[in-house]
């Protein structure tokens, strides 16, 4: 059994989940869309890879922050949906106020310096 | 909670779910390529990274792993079926050992509420006695808070039953017994009666009911005699009935009509020391046995104002936990990890040997460990593939081993009549004992192989020398603590005991429970002693104070001789007792009738106390109170009647005064077999005093049963050593062979170019010298050390007898040699052309 790599992750690793969360706030998304929209709304400078965008999904599923439901993608195909449960979006909340307290600590200490 | 859920749906529909997560994928692939971007990466493995956060791919590999080592096993039936019959001895010895110690003393009774019974016992600085008066108890049911109730049960003699030749074995108990166990009557009531005047009343056990009565029901209201005395059959136990300590019995009487059934015992009312009654408690609600043993101190205080011969000096109770099968006393405690430890060193044996096996195996498994090596797999995936590989083995043979122990058990119960309850099904305890050797085993057996093939070093010899040597400490261990029991058996039965039982028997006519005092008992006595000297065939007669070798309380005192404690065993007797016993008298004189204040002693008692000095008219204490000084009359030969296992016991003899004539038993030689002679005696004591039931039994018998213990303990540890040298011997034979094939080449040389055959032998056979010197010598050492918890076994020998040591190392050795045989026989017949045309 081959051991897993270390991927080289273009996103953030620990930002991934909660980007995921604010790109299905607005609706629910199979996993093609997702990756496309954090890279349109990042402006073309974060890019998801697929080696990590799946079991992060899976996480996600596993705790219950997101469904998945068949629907029917753009191309005419039978595909799954991730949606946001309402503890997703509790956790979305959560995740965002504490990113911000941490950017805000950070910019502080680098603008004193 | 809703996460575990989840992971136990996706482990669940994991089949479906991956489905849906490969589309999931290939659509994403899709979708890349539609927009022109080829580098997406490999999709088997982003699904198995996406499925490995389901946490399940332990088990999947697990169930992997489980699969291929399946698939291996099958493949090689000759390898699998020796190592689960190895294993499953080795298992299966360890298991029933166990599950013996569980039923003995683990399991809790079927009884109500078996965890809040306790056994209360005297103890004092200088006594240790498990049974009490009747009136402390008595005192102490009244008065005791902690204790919500308080039994009493009470062994006796066997009685009379109508008229049977056959006695039935009785016992007392407070009439609350039956009800606090919980007990429910097979037939009629188990209400004995609360006061002493009812009318008497017993109830029978289901077995004797069914063996004497055909299971009649009509026996209810039935009245039977005991030892003559009328009582009303109220009801049948059980045929299940679980009772306290193990003491089963036929017949069970209310313990407040022992006067009755017994005419003339003071047992209720006597207020001198002493006592035979057994305090069983169930502890309040709520109460700790150590608060009960508090209150119970106080108690013992106030009883020692109303009563002061009752109490010793420092006298308190202590409390045991009742509600299992044995009371477990210390001295049972080292035998069972006796019993423990040699059981385990089957285990080392069968787990050593199959690690030999296994290490063997995997040079013949190098060819596809080194492509599994070469194809990707890193060492501790092997490892672990070859370790699942052990652990299967190991639950395989521990089923095995689970399933034959259940057979022994079965076997043993049917054999030893044990009480109906107790069963040959494992409970969880022995399951959880069982799944823990398991795990055990598969360490021993299985870690140090799967870590050396997986770091392909299979063809290092250094591990598989040690195994070879452990395991031949081992047995080694075994043997000789066999050889050394058989040897204490011989002993035991083969040499002089210092008296002569073959043709003895002894009376207990139990004057003392009917009540006589001491002129009663000498009149009583004298007229005995000469109606059987007039029998035909009687040599002489004696008393003794000592039941000799039947059922009877053994007085021995603890002394300091030298500043060593020795244990002296003193007997009251008269004049005639060391003719009738055959013990010779060695010097000075026997005592005169009616003589007070002199002793007899055995031989090694003088030569302990007076070293190189004469001991003839030497005084001594006779007892702690120093007001009788005794003058030494006479030296006899050892005999150590009342401790055989006890070769430092010390006797002392005193002359039989008046005031212990009534609990004197008397002993008879005959000319020719005692047996023919036990009814003539019966006949002639009840006809002096019909109101007494005389116990008579063989001296021969009470020695056979003495000895009974040691030879069943014998036999068993012979058997683990048997069985410990059969599985060595299938070890040997394999490792020889397979040394003898991996090196079929260098042998076909050297005999081709001329070598003698006897060298290439020695060249084969050279490997093994080392480790089984080496084990040999380890084993040695360590029975040294061992054997010294065994000494309470070893009768008449030292725990480092010589000859047992050379005995049992040299059947080991020889049976190594034997097995050797086979293998190398074989290799010396070699076709010489084919083997090496074949390399």
């Amino acid at each position: 059994m081959p051991m897993p790599d270390t991927p080289k992750p273009k996103t953030p690793q620990g930002a991934l989940p909660m980007l995921i969360l604010r790109v299905l706030h607005s609706g629910p998304l199979h996993g093609y869309a997702i990756a496309q929209r954090i890279h349109v709304l990042s402006s073309e400078v974060l890019a998801v890879e697929e080696g990590l965008l799946y079991p992060t999904l899976q996480k996600m599923l596993l705790k219950g922050w997101v469904t998945a439901e068949w629907g029917i993608s753009e191309t005419n195909r039978k595909v799954r949906f991730y949606k946001l449960t309402p503890e997703g979006r509790r956790q979305f909340k959560a995740d965002l106020s504490d990113y911000d307290r941490v950017s805000e600590a950070i910019r502080t200490i680098l603008h004193t310096a | 909670m809703g996460e575990l859920f989840r992971r136990f749906h996706y482990l669940l529909h994991r089949n479906r779910l991956q489905r849906e997560l490969q589309n999931d994928i290939e659509f994403h692939r899709e979708m890349s390529a539609r927009a022109g971007s080829s580098n997406f990466g490999n999709a088997l493995r982003m699904q198995e990274q996406a499925r490995e956060a389901w946490g399940w791919m332990w088990l999947e590999r697990l169930m992997q792993d489980l699969r291929y080592a399946w698939r291996i096993l099958r493949g090689s039936p000759g390898f699998t079926v020796t190592a689960i019959l190895v294993l499953a001895i080795g298992v299966g010895a360890n298991v029933t050992a166990f599950s013996l110690f569980n039923l003995i003393a683990l399991k809790p009774l079927p009884i109500r509420d078996p965890e809040s019974i306790v056994r209360l016992e005297r103890r004092s600085p200088e006594n240790i006695t498990p049974t009490l008066p009747f009136v402390s108890v008595e005192f102490y049911r009244e008065h005791a808070r902690t204790l919500s109730a308080v039994m009493e049960t009470m062994g006796a003699p066997a009685m009379e039953f109508e008229q049977d030749m056959q006695p039935v074995s009785v016992r007392f108990v407070s009439s609350n017994y039956f009800a606090e166990l919980g007990t429910r009557s097979a037939l009629g009531s188990l209400q004995l009666p609360p006061e002493r005047n009812a009318p008497p009343m017993v109830v029978l056990s289901y077995g004797f009911w069914q063996a004497r009565f055909g299971g009649d029901p009509s026996i209810i209201g039935r009245t039977v005699h005991l030892n003559k005395k009328p009582a009303t059959v109220i009801g049948i136990l059980p045929e299940d009935f679980a009772v306290l300590d193990g003491s089963d019995s036929d017949v069970w009487l209310p313990i407040l009509q022992q006067p009755y059934f017994v005419e003339g015992s003071k047992l209720l009312t006597d207020t001198g020391s002493g006592g035979d009654v057994a305090m069983w408690a169930r502890l309040a609600p709520g109460v700790t046995p150590r608060a009960a043993e508090q209150e119970l101190l106080g108690l013992t205080n106030q009883l020692r104002k109303l009563y002061p011969k009752l109490i010793w000096d420092n006298e308190y109770i202590i409390s045991e936990p009742g509600g299992h099968n044995t009371i477990m006393r210390p001295e049972m405690y080292e035998i069972a990890a006796m019993v423990g430890g040699l059981v385990l060193l089957i285990l080392v044996v069968a787990c050593t040997n199959l690690g030999g096996l296994m290490m063997a195996r995997g040079i013949a498994r190098e060819h596809e460990i080194s492509i599994r090596v070469s194809i990707g797999a890193n060492r501790q995936r092997i490892f672990r593939q070859l370790f699942t590989e052990s652990l299967l083995l190991a639950s395989l043979g521990s089923l095995a081993g689970l399933a034959l122990s259940c057979l022994v058990m079965r076997l043993t119960l049917t054999a030893t009549d044990a009480p109906r309850w107790m069963s040959s099904i494992p409970d969880w305890r022995v399951l959880a004992f069982t799944a823990g050797i398991t795990g055990l085993v598969a360490i021993l057996f299985g870690f140090a192989p799967a870590w050396q093939i997986a770091r392909q070093r299979q063809r290092r010899n250094f591990a598989r020398q040690v195994l070879i040597g452990t395991q031949l400490a081992a047995s080694s261990v075994l043997l000789i603590v066999a050889a050394l029991l058989v040897r204490a058996t011989h002993h035991v039965l083969y040499t002089d005991p210092g008296f002569g039982y073959e043709q003895v028997f002894s009376i207990a006519p139990g004057l003392d429970n009917h009540g006589y005092d001491a002129a009663k008992s000498r009149a009583y006595l004298d007229q005995l002693k000469t109606r059987l000297s007039a029998l035909p065939g009687v040599q002489s007669v004696a008393l003794s104070q000592m039941a000799l070798l039947g059922n009877g309380v053994t007085a021995s005192m603890s002394v300091l001789l030298h500043g060593k404690p020795v244990t002296i065993y003193p007997n009251s007797v008269d004049a005639a007792f060391f003719r009738t016993m055959d013990i010779p008298l060695l010097r000075g004189r026997t005592f005169l009738p009616g003589e007070k204040d002199v002793d007899i002693v055995s031989e090694s008692f003088a030569a302990r106390q007076w070293p190189g000095e004469d001991p003839l008219g030497k005084s001594m204490w006779r007892d702690d109170s120093k007001n009788n000084k005794d003058v030494i009359v006479g030296v006899v030969g050892d005999a150590h009647i009342k401790a055989l296992n006890d070769t430092d016991a010390l006797e002392a003899y005193w002359p039989a005064q008046p005031e212990n004539l009534a609990g004197m038993s008397v002993i008879v030689k005959t000319a020719g077999d005692p047996g023919q002679m036990l009814q003539q005696a019966k006949t002639v004591v009840e006809s002096l005093d019909p109101k007494l039931f005389p116990y008579i039994w063989t001296l021969k018998s009470g020695f056979r049963k003495n000895t009974k213990q040691l030879e069943d303990i014998t036999t068993i540890v012979g058997l683990l050593g048997m069985l410990a040298i059969s599985i060595a011997a299938i070890g040997i034979i394999g490792l020889v062979a397979y040394s003898v094939s991996q090196r079929t080449k260098e042998i076909a040389i050297r005999l081709a170019l001329g070598a003698k055959r006897l060298h290439v032998v020695a060249t084969v056979l050279k490997q093994f010298c080392w480790p089984i010197a080496l084990g040999a010598i380890a084993g040695v050492g360590a029975t040294a050390v061992v054997s010294r918890f065994l000494r309470r076994f070893l009768f008449g020998i030292g725990n480092l007898d010589p000859i047992s040591y050379v005995a049992g190392t040299a059947i080991l050795i020889m049976l190594i040699g034997v097995s050797a045989v086979a293998p190398v026989r074989r290799a010396l017949r070699l076709d010489l052309a084919r083997s090496l045309h074949y390399e």
